[in-house]
């Protein structure tokens, strides 16, 4: 599955000026970046500009990569901050919410709780302010600032409906072992 | 990098957008680490891909933007300056910087300062010819949309040409001026200072023409009326002083300001600046 080099030596030959490199790491990365970011923002567009962002920032600065870690994780965080530095200067709020999640079909509900047992049901029973900060804070890592530009709400509403989110977890999964 | 990967469902669902948070999150962190699943996201989002993004014009737009040239040097100095850098690269394109067009320029001046230092009132002559002349052919030629491509967007831009056009001229003879000034200090007398105000003058006159005529028309025509100007005197066997005496010195300058006015008065004609036809 894994044909031609790492992306360790990808990025060393970029760092190099190499184009060919470039466009073999764009194309490894660039869709599933995409897949992702269109999770956290339904702005195409914006999107789009962020991928361009990134790898603009990869190719000007591929020593920022300091060898910690999967080039992967790090092309995200990038990604995820670029994104978050359009949607501020753009002023304007995109929609930001994950499409209205259909209901689970029962086997899948099934599958969930055996696969991420109660922590899956609780967390899909979080609204989907409380999920999409959690998303952006816990999961994408992103500050209180930085997670309250991408979803257009103040930082304090990040931090309560961070606090009131673990809350929620926590009394859900007390419920659940009790 | 463990031997569990995504299964065709889960990630059928991710790139759906069709799961849970909690999947969703699963899936994620799985990918940052596994090269085979990414490969198969990938190949997912390049099915659907009419419906998410345009990862080919992506890349096209990325790369133009990665391969546009470091700024000049000039372009540099002039953000350096405290220019916004949008307005230092419409000053900086100007072909009036490129290297080969001010060789040509350093060349001419380099004759008739050469001229000037072997025969002593001839040279001169020589060099009052061309020297004052110069800078407006420099200005006009950096508006003339055949010799620079740039120019004809930037005229029809949102933007005050008016402040483009003195911008433009003002770094234009920053550093067309010292250059001759330089090379007028070779020749031995007072002159070399004799051809700053008609150069400003004539720079003056060439940008008010440049509301109803080319820019390089109209620099060519003041080239050519000031020629002939010293070879008149010259003929006359008038003293090459004569162009030093005050108020011919004063006439420039009033020159200038006459035609400052009238380029101030009509400005709004600047957005029609002519290219350089053979008919007029």
């Amino acid at each position: 599955m894994d044909s031609g080099p790492g992306d360790e030596t990808l990025l060393a030959a970029v760092a190099e000026r190499d184009m060919a490199a470039f466009r073999t790491l764009y194309d490894r990365h660039a869709g599933w970046l995409a897949i992702r970011l269109t999770r956290r923002c339904n702005d195409r567009d914006l999107v789009a500009d962020a991928i361009g962002d990134t790898f603009v920032a990869v190719w000007q600065k591929p020593q920022g990569f300091r060898g910690e870690g999967d080039i992967a994780a790090w092309l995200w965080g990038i990604a995820i901050r670029r994104l978050v530095s359009r949607l501020r200067t753009r002023g304007s709020a995109a929609a930001v919410f994950e499409k209205a999640e259909a209901a689970p079909a029962a086997e899948d509900q099934v599958l969930l709780s055996v696969e991420y047992g109660d922590i899956g049901q609780a967390l899909a029973r979080l609204s989907p302010e409380m999920r999409a900060v959690i998303q952006a804070v816990v999961l994408d890592g992103l500050s209180a600032r930085e997670a309250a530009q991408l979803l257009h709400v103040p930082v304090s509403s990040v931090k309560t409906r961070l606090y009131r989110a673990k809350a929620h977890l926590r009394a859900a999964l007390a419920e659940g072992s009790s | 990098m463990t031997g569990w990967h995504l299964d065709d469902d889960t990630l059928r669902r991710y790139v759906d957008r069709a799961d849970s948070l909690a999947e969703g999150a699963s899936a994620e962190q799985h990918l940052l680490s596994c090269e085979p699943c990414r490969t198969r996201v990938n190949a997912a989002a390049s099915v659907i891909e009419l419906s998410v993004i345009d990862l080919a014009a992506v890349w096209d737009r990325t790369r133009d933007s990665i391969e546009v040239p470091r700024p000049l040097v000039f372009e540099r100095l002039l953000r350096g300056a405290g220019l916004p850098a949008h307005e230092a690269r419409l000053v900086a394109v100007a072909s009036a910087f490129r290297g080969v067009w001010l060789a040509g320029v350093a060349a001419v001046l380099a004759f008739a300062a050469l001229a000037a230092a072997l025969g002593h009132t001839r040279g001169l002559w020589l060099f009052l010819a061309v020297a004052p002349v110069v800078p407006c052919l420099v200005v006009a030629s950096s508006y003339d949309p055949r010799m620079d491509p740039a120019l004809e967007p930037e005229l029809v831009t949102p933007y005050p040409a008016l402040r483009l056009i003195l911008l433009r001229t003002i770094a234009v003879l920053a550093l067309a001026l010292p250059a001759v000034l330089l090379l007028g200090l070779v020749i031995p007398t007072e002159a070399p200072l004799a051809w700053l105000l008609p150069a400003v003058g004539f720079v003056t006159v060439v940008l008010a023409a440049s509301t109803w005529i080319s820019p390089l028309h109209a620099a060519i025509a003041v080239s050519l009326a000031w020629l002939g100007v010293v070879w008149l005197l010259a003929a006359r066997s008038g003293s090459p002083q004569a162009v030093l005496q005050a108020r011919v010195q004063a006439g420039f300058l009033a020159l200038a300001a006459a035609s400052f006015v009238i380029f101030l008065v009509r400005r709004r004609r600047l957005h029609q600046l002519r290219p350089w036809r053979w008919r007029w």
